[in-house]
This record gives structure tokens, sequence and C-alpha cells, in this order.
């Protein structure tokens, strides 16, 4: 992030990013997200692969809508939280929603090769990248 | 230490255990609160945590004391050969503690882990339930 020294301003505002990333990571807070969009999603790369991770506890995987268009990647659904009638409410912290993000992706994905997996309220999708995005290797002579 | 201010100190010792997240863990790695919705019904005090990553075997709750300690336990194995390109969210193991009345009926507690979402549900014992005393 501080790759250069060169420009105090550029340098001041990476700082500032960073500062507010982190802020809105709440990563010194209890929970594990804050705020931000909705659902919450972590990239890994896996052998040059993208593997796309969110947290969706309790939803059934029937209301989970997972598109993939070009190198856009969209999430819908909804969770509904339903404790009857005859209840009276001690502490509610857990929220309702019905949720739609759509996330650009740096590259070219390979459509038939997408699979998603939903377990432990975990919702995995492994994004290939399409042969034809990936660099290639070229030998000099 | 007069036998009073041994008495006070070990209040308010007790106080603060009561307190969530008063004490450490001896497993490191970070823990984080689940969010938690508690309700209670004609005969039950129901308990709902999100705790999405946790498996079955891995989810443990204690009653002590009228304490009510859950700990959910995150297995980090399929994050091993994956390497982490952005991230929104942090991954870790969930704990959290409620201290409950002493009228729950402890033997018969019941826990249920779907889809990430960990359901307990707290019988009141037969004496905290509500009567209706018909007038004759």
């Amino acid at each position: 992030m501080l790759r250069t020294w060169s420009n105090t301003m550029n340098t001041l505002l990476a700082l500032q990013n960073a500062v507010e990333h982190a802020r809105n990571a709440d990563y010194f807070g209890t929970s594990t997200t804050s705020k931000g969009g909705y659902p919450l999603i972590n990239f890994f790369e896996k052998d040059g692969n993208y593997v796309a991770v969110a947290e969706l506890p309790g939803i059934d995987k029937n209301n989970i809508k997972i598109e993939v268009k070009d190198n856009f990647l969209r999430l819908a659904g909804e969770r509904s939280i339903d404790y009857g009638k005859d209840i009276s409410r001690h502490r509610i912290e857990r929220e309702p929603y019905r949720f739609d993000r759509t996330v650009k992706l740096p590259f070219q994905v390979d459509r038939d090769q997408i699979k998603a997996e939903y377990n432990n309220g975990l919702l995995a999708i492994s994004l290939p990248r399409a042969e034809a995005d990936k660099p290639k290797q070229i030998t000099i002579n | 230490m007069s036998a009073e201010t041994k008495e006070m100190i070990k209040q308010e010792n007790q106080d603060l255990q009561k307190q969530e997240h008063q004490e450490e863990k001896t497993i490191a790695g970070r823990y984080f609160m689940p969010q938690t919705d508690i309700v209670e019904t004609e005969n039950n005090l129901l308990v709902t945590m999100d705790m999405p990553g946790v498996k079955k075997e891995n989810v443990e709750v204690k009653l002590d004391n009228n304490v009510l300690e859950v700990e959910g336990k995150i297995d980090f194995s399929p994050y091993k050969d994956m390497t982490p390109v952005y991230s929104e969210y942090n991954v870790g193991h969930y704990t959290r503690r409620f201290s409950v009345s002493n009228t729950i009926d402890a033997e018969k507690i019941e826990a249920n882990l779907a889809e990430g979402v960990l359901t307990l549900t707290l019988p009141k014992a037969p004496e905290a339930q509500a009567r209706q005393i018909p007038v004759s």
C-alpha cells in the first residue's frame, strides 16, 4: 500500500484508506463483520482459480440465487426469521433480510465450471478462470 | 482485611465472572460474539445464534451455576491451501455466555445446529411455568 514516498499526499490518502478499511472491517470488534454490503464475501486463490466464500447463516439453499454474467457475480436471496406468534422477545440481534449483491471479478470466468456449495451457513463458489483469460507463457526462440 | 471486605471482593469477582467474555480462553485464536436472539415461549426459552462455518461436532453447550456458555469452533483446515486475496469478514471461533435464571430444567436442554444457526431450547422448570388459576 505504501509503495512510494515521492508523493506525500498519495501516501497520506493511502493511509487514510487503510484506516477506513480497518474501521469498516471492524477488526477490533466483537463480531466477524460490521458494516458494508451483504453478504460479505472473502475471496481466495487456489491453484490459479478463485473461490468466493460468503457467510449466509440460516438461509434455505433454494432461496439463494447465484448468477454469473461476463465477469459479474451476483448473489441474491432472502433470510427470514420466524419465531411464531406467542413469544416475548428478550434479545433480538439477528436480522431477517433480503439481499442482492453484484461484484465485479477482475478476470473472466469459465462459466461451465462454476460450482457452488452451501454448508454450515457458508456459501462457497469456485470460480475457475477462463482458459482464454489466463496469461500465455511465451518462450524465446 | 476484614471479613466484610473479603466477602465484598468475592461478590465482585463473582459478578465479574457472570459478565460475558470475562475469562480468557486457553486456546489461541480469535473468538467472536455470535449474534443471538433470545425469545421466550410458554414452555421454553429459545436461544438462537448465528455461527456460520461451525460444524455440529465442534459445538459445546454448558450450563453451570446458571451461566449458559456456548462455544463453537471453526475448522480451519479447508482454508489451508487457499490464499486470501480479498477479505471482508474475519474467520474465528465463537463464544458467548449468558446468565439465566435458575428456573431452567438443565436436564432437558436441547441443541440443534442447522445451516450455521444454533438453536437451544431451554425448557422452563415446571414450577416456573405460569399456571392458570380457575376462579371457583
